[in-house]
Formats: structure tokens, C-alpha cells, sequence
């Protein structure tokens, strides 16, 4: 694929409900955060690629209410939506669109306001022959597959409750991030409101109302507008069809991910990722998912995931850093959630992470996590190919 | 490099399909496939197009991940009209990323009231709650037109009944005549119950693939497409100012304007023919929807792809038609534009 590069990123502050603003207001918000980061102006934009939900805020093509939010108006637009992917399918969509040679700067925009909708009743409209009936949404789906996750690799619910004591105290440090809990500890978790055995409340992500956008150039302008650019290195979507019962491909073998991230290493020329990552923003939409995509992701053997986290090896101060911005954890608006971890990927690149940065990083890992265990991966490097 | 297309598949259009959208979805693939000469395992990488809300189901292609082949693949889901997603899988291949990618686009109007549905599409502050739909917004544009234009009605149900006539042998409605088309029962003033293409169900699928410009076959050539603002009062309702913009984009990419011989317009609305021949300024020569375009049946959301079908079919056959253009809206008043250029070479 033709050298592309992330040059800009902007983000909402992220929130339980986001009252004081529309839909296209958030989005703006984001929009323009990430054009002012990139130093350009809507004019220089060619193309929009926008990433929601609809139905969670029981919508239909809100993008043709919201784009105008993402400077979309007059503008080529086209909306991605496959759940949590959403947002990092949409930036890869963005690359691709840079990388064909009809557009040269393309914003890619992603919003959720899950304040305004029920999200569980939209995460229910599955399969109406096998799987609507169970209407579980996204806890009791994944209760399913931690059990399993427990019992074969031998998880513990304090490793779990480490992941999420990590993800609050780095999101502290984030000024987006929508739950920052500077002081969180295990016991705090482990007392935490059982939500669906073993899942309890604070290993679950939040619903937040938020928007992400990037800028992403072709390799002249990419080069003329940023000094340090986030070059593209991989960018690969695995999808998936498991049913209900095929509880394994959700969280144990994950076969998408596992793909994906084999993929994405070769495109990039990663043998040892655990050693090679400076940074990685990863798409844990549960404290357990985290460690079982150590795995997927070759960050360790099978059966070490709860001692990578035991041992701190994905802490601020750790070997590889694992979600400096708090993650999805801290986070989520679904639509924006994969934008989010490529433009925290990108933005510890181009050195402008703030409190939250990772010294030197030069090569990030940003994933997406969405409705059928589908997976993206993306390797952003400051080296260009 | 060029981007051909290798093989094109549909499923209908048909009225009220009793199948699930994954068989009406698995017919199409296989018979784009089969065209194609490739199997699954070829496909790189694949683009769908559907519409939650039309779907009833989050993340809509999960209805078809399985029958498209997207397992352990890329797929890349767009929710807009096919043409859209078309576009995107072109860029694929124009990127570098992948050499063969089949595209989808899947809509199943008989699941729900396709209208009324829409007014979810629209800015729920100033306009959903004004009781307005795609149908009624439709029927503001056509009113607009017609306000300075005495014989409008007459012409628009003219284009209908000839559209309805070219149809009539493959298509879900029977023919009409224009006394018939004006005689119907209005829907939204102007636009009567005949001068609407019949909503239908159905599925469209085409494999894209790498190629050299001399490759003998059709080609997708210059692409583009468009997002005019939402609201109604902020666009000139009487001109397709998208499209416009979407077609110099594509005929940027093209490099020359071609002779059209061929057009598809994703006309569901008779006027729209108007607004379509202006924006593009179509020659006088070139023949429009020689088979009736959506008169035959319109499929929300593979629409624009089964034009883009029509086209391919078009240039392959017996004619020796040299070019075609085909074009895809989706959004209220024609919001969204696509349009694609096709050349045999």
C-alpha cells in the first residue's frame, strides 16, 4: 500500500452525558481539535470518513445530520459502522481512501452519544434465529467467555481488577478520559456491584457520550504538515461469524485478533512485539479481554497474560506500556472507541501525549474490538517504510 | 492500473422475498462469483453496504458476514448506497492494498415501512419532528421544480410510464401509461403513487479487480461522490448540486469526458430524471435506463450497485456501447451522490 501517515488528532472531553451539546456539536468539537493539531483548515480536507452506531442512539444514517459536524458538507462522506471496529475500521477506511490517490487529506471522524439512546437494547438486534432470543448485550455475552477465559487459563479475578486499577489511574492522566479514579485499588474492584458472574461493574467499560477525529495524509502532505507523522506500517481487519455457542472465538483462541496481529507484525517487520512496541492502545471493552489479548497479541505465552499485569510489564513504567489513556475502560463511546486508540497511538508518535506520554515511542499498536469478534490491528511507526 | 470488473450478481429485485437477507444476499455473491471465474479463497478482501435501521439489526452485515465470504477477512462496512461502497472497494484496489475485492450492497424494503423509516435519517431537532420523511422531502424538491414549471407533472409521468413500460418484463410492477401515472393517488404533491418506483428486495454484488488499461472487459474508471448539507433550506432544492460536484470529481479522476452511450441514474422518482440530466449535462445521445432503471424495483441501499450491474451489462452486450455512467443517492432530496464512469476497452 502507498505511504500514508496520521498527522493530526483531536478528541471531545468524554463524559456520562454530554448535555450542552448535538450530536454534530460533538463531533465538531473533535473536528476541529484535529485540524487545529494538524494546522490545516477545512478547505484542505478532500474526503470524510465517519464512524457511529446508529442504533444505539436509535438512528438512521445520522451522518447526514452529523457530517456537517466533521466539515463533511459539499464534501465526499461515507460512514463506517461494525460496532466497537467501527472507529479504527473507519481510520483504516481513511487510509485506504489516502492511499488511493484520489484524495490527499482525509478526516476520519468518530462519535457516540450514548447519553441520548438505550445501547444494550441496540447491542440486542442480533441474529433473530439464534441469538436475539438471549438479549444479553455485551456483560452477559462476555460473562460467557471470562468463565471460560478463568478456567482454562487460570485468570483470577485480582488480575482482572489489576487491569482496571491500571486503566483508571492512567486515565488520571488523561484530561479526556472520561472515569478517572487516581486512587482505585484491587479491593475497590473486588467490591464493586456483580453485574453477571464474574463480571463485576468497575471491569466493565463505561458508556460515555465523546467524538475522536484524525487527519490522515498521502506521503507529500503528510510530511509538509507534520513534523514528526504516525506512518501507517499495517492495517488489517479480520472478521468472524460465532454464534452464541462458539464461546471460545470471543475471548480464548480469538482467532481474528490472533490473525490480524500476525499479519500486521510481518507488514511491519515485528518479530518480537512485546520488545519492539513502545506504546500500545488496545481495545478492552472488559478488564478480562485485556489480558486474554496479551495473548492474541504474542505479548506472552499462553497462560501468562495475569502475570504480565501481576509483574507491571504493561504499566506506564512498564516493558510496554498498555493504554496510557486509560482505554476503552475509561472510555467508551462506541463509535469514536477505535478512533480514540489510533489517535492516542498517533499522538504518542508525534510526541504530543502530555502527561500521559510514553518518552521516545516510535512504534505504537492501536486495536479495535467489535460485535463478532472482529478485530483490527494498525502498527504506527515514526519511521516511514 | 485499472480497475475491472470482473463479475456482477443479483438477487431480484422482488416483491416481498419470503427468503432471509443471507440467501438473497448468497444468490448474488455466487453468481457474481461465478462470472467472475473465482471462488472465495481469491477475494481479498470484501465491502458491504446496509442499513441497520432497514435491517433491524446492529452492525447490519452480520447478516451476511458468512455468505460474502468475510470470515478471517477484511471487510469493510459502509452505510450509504452500494455505488459508495463500490467506490471504496475501487480505492482498495487503487491503494495496493488488495487486487480482487467483491463488493455487496443488500436491502429488504418488505421488512418494514421503508418511508416512514427514514425519518430517522433526519435531524431529529428541526426536521424528523415536523413529520417529515425521504418520501416527503421528495415531494418538497419535485413541488419546487414544478412551481415554475407548467408542464413538469405531464413529462415526469411520461418518463414513469416509459420507464414503467421498459420494465414490465423483469420488473415488480406492471406497465402503466402516463393517464395512469396522473390519475394515481398522490403520495406527497406532486409525486403520485405511479411517478415512485416500486419498492423492492434484492441484492447486488460485483468482484473488482486489479487490471492493466488494455485488459479487454469493463472498467470502473473515474469515480465520485458527495455529502451536500442536511438541511432542505440550505441547499438549492432545484438542482442536484452534489451531484454536480460528485461528477467533476469523476470525470477529474477520468482524465477526458467520455461519450456516454449508457446511463443508470438511481432515479426513484421520476423528476429526479431532471435533475440527474442537468447535473451531468447529459448528452441528448445517451440512452437512459434502457431497462426500465428502478421503475423495475427500487432496492434501498443496493441501488446504486444494481445500476452499476445494469451498466457493466450494458457494455458487455451486443450494442458494442463504448461507455456508461452509473449514479447512486441515498438521504433525503438526494443528500448523498455517487457516480461511477464504465468503459469497455
Amino acid at each position: 500500500m502507498r505511504r500514508v501517515a496520521v498527522v493530526g488528532t483531536g478528541q471531545t472531553r468524554h463524559a456520562k452525558a454530554r448535555e450542552d451539546v448535538s450530536q454534530p456539536e460533538l463531533v465538531r468539537e473533535a473536528a476541529r481539535a484535529a485540524l487545529e493539531d494538524a494546522g490545516i483548515g477545512p478547505a484542505e480536507i478532500d474526503a470524510v470518513v465517519l464512524s457511529n452506531m446508529e442504533l444505539f442512539e436509535g438512528r438512521a444514517l445520522p451522518e447526514l445530520w452529523a457530517g456537517e459536524g466533521a466539515f463533511a458538507a459539499g464534501k465526499p462522506c461515507l460512514k463506517v459502522a461494525t460496532g466497537g471496529t467501527s472507529g479504527t475500521s473507519a481510520c483504516i477506511a481513511g487510509f485506504h481512501l489516502a492511499a488511493s490517490g484520489l484524495f490527499d487529506v482525509v478526516l476520519v471522524a468518530g462519535f457516540e452519544k450514548h447519553s441520548e439512546g438505550h445501547t444494550q437494547t441496540g447491542m440486542a438486534l442480533t441474529d433473530p434465529f439464534w441469538d436475539r432470543a438471549v438479549a444479553s448485550g455485551a456483560v452477559g455475552n462476555f460473562a460467557l467467555s471470562i468463565s471460560q477465559l478463568q478456567a482454562e487459563r487460570g485468570i483470577t479475578e485480582e488480575q482482572a481488577a489489576l487491569v482496571a486499577v491500571k486503566a483508571r489511574r492512567n486515565a488520571a492522566r488523561n484530561p479526556h478520559a472520561h472515569l478517572q479514579m487516581a486512587e482505585l485499588t484491587v479491593d475497590e474492584v473486588l467490591d464493586s456491584r456483580m453485574l453477571a458472574h464474574p463480571v463485576r461493574m468497575l471491569d466493565m467499560c463505561p458508556q460515555s457520550d465523546g467524538a475522536c477525529a484524525i487527519v490522515v495524509a498521502s506521503d507529500e502532505p503528510a510530511r509538509r504538515l507534520c513534523p514528526r507523522p504516525a506512518w501507517v506500517r499495517a492495517a488489517v481487519t479480520r472478521h468472524e461469524q460465532p454464534y452464541l455457542g462458539d464461546v471460545d472465538r470471543r475471548l480464548l483462541t480469538m482467532r481474528t485478533l490472533r490473525d490480524a496481529a500476525r499479519a500486521a507484525y510481518d507488514a511491519a517487520g515485528i518479530r518480537e512485539p512485546l520488545r519492539e512496541l513502545d506504546v500500545a492502545e488496545i481495545y478492552e471493552p472488559v478488564t478480562y479481554a485485556e489480558l486474554a489479548w496479551y495473548e492474541a497479541l504474542g505479548l506472552c505465552e499462553e497462560g501468562e497474560a495475569g502475570r504480565l499485569i501481576e509483574d507491571g510489564v504493561t504499566a506506564m513504567d512498564g516493558e510496554l506500556p498498555v493504554n496510557p489513556s486509560g482505554g476503552v475502560l475509561s472510555t467508551n463511546p462506541v463509535g469514536a472507541s477505535g478512533v480514540i486508540r489510533v489517535a492516542e497511538a498517533a499522538l504518542q508518535i508525534h510526541g504530543r501525549g502530555g502527561e500521559r506520554q510514553v518518552e521516545g515511542a516510535s512504534t505504537a499498536l492501536a486495536t479495535g474490538y467489535g460485535v463478532y469478534a472482529w478485530s483490527d490491528v494498525v502498527v504506527l511507526q515514526a519511521e516511514a517504510a | 492500473m485499472s480497475v475491472a470488473v470482473a463479475g456482477v450478481g443479483e438477487s431480484g429485485p422482488a416483491l416481498d422475498d419470503p427468503r432471509s437477507i443471507p440467501e438473497i444476499v448468497l444468490e448474488a455473491v455466487e453468481e457474481a462469483l461465478q462470472e467472475a471465474r473465482l471462488g472465495f479463497d481469491s477475494v481479498d478482501a470484501v465491502v458491504t453496504a446496509s442499513v441497520d435501521l432497514l435491517d433491524g439489526l446492529t452492525a447490519s452485515n452480520i447478516a451476511v458476514t458468512e455468505v460474502v465470504g468475510a470470515v478471517l477477512k477484511p471487510e469493510t462496512r459502509i452505510a450509504a448506497d452500494g455505488l459508495v461502497a463500490a467506490i471504496h472497494g475501487s480505492c482498495l484496489v487503487r491503494a495496493g492494498a488488495y487486487e480482487t475485492v467483491l463488493v455487496v450492497a443488500h436491502g429488504k424494503a418488505s421488512l418494514g415501512p421503508y418511508w416512514e423509516l427514514t425519518s430517522w435519517a433526519l435531524d431529529p431537532i428541526f426536521l424528523q419532528p415536523l413529520g417529515l420523511d425521504f418520501l416527503a422531502c421528495a415531494g418538497l424538491q419535485a413541488r419546487a421544480l414544478a412551481e415554475d414549471d407548467a408542464a413538469a407533472e405531464q413529462r415526469w409521468a411520461r418518463i414513469a410510464a416509459e420507464r414503467r413500460r421498459a420494465a414490465a418484463a423483469h420488473g415488480v410492477a406492471p406497465a402503466c401509461t402516463a393517464e395512469d401515472v396522473l390519475a394515481s393517488p398522490a403520495v406527497a404533491s406532486p409525486l403520485r403513487r405511479e411517478s415512485c418506483a416500486p419498492l423492492a428486495d434484492g441484492a447486488t454484488a460485483i468482484v473488482l479487480r486489479a487490471a492493466g488499461p488494455a485488459e479487454p472487459g469493463v472498467h470502473l474508471g473515474g469515480v465520485g461522490f458527495d455529502l451536500s448539507p442536511h438541511a432542505l433550506g440550505e441547499r438549492e432544492l432545484t438542482e442536484w448540486d452534489g451531484l454536480r460536484r460528485a461528477w467533476a470529481r469523476a470525470l477529474a479522476v477520468h482524465g477526458t469526458r467520455p461519450t456516454l452511450d449508457v446511463a443508470e441514474p438511481s432515479c426513484v422518482f421520476a423528476y429526479e430524471e431532471d435533475l440527474f440530466r442537468h447535473a451531468l449535462e447529459l448528452d441528448p445521445g445517451t440512452e437512459v435506463s434502457p431497462g426500465g432503471g428502478l421503475f423495475a424495483g427500487f432496492v434501498p441501499v443496493a441501488a446504486g450497485l444494481s445500476r452499476l450491474a445494469a451498466v457493466v451489462r450494458a457494455l458487455r452486450g451486443p450494442g458494442g456501447l463504448r461507455a456508461g455512467v452509473a449514479h447512486g443517492t441515498w438521504g433525503p432530496a438526494g443528500q448523498g451522490q455517487a457516480v461511477a464512469i464504465l468503459e469497455a476497452a
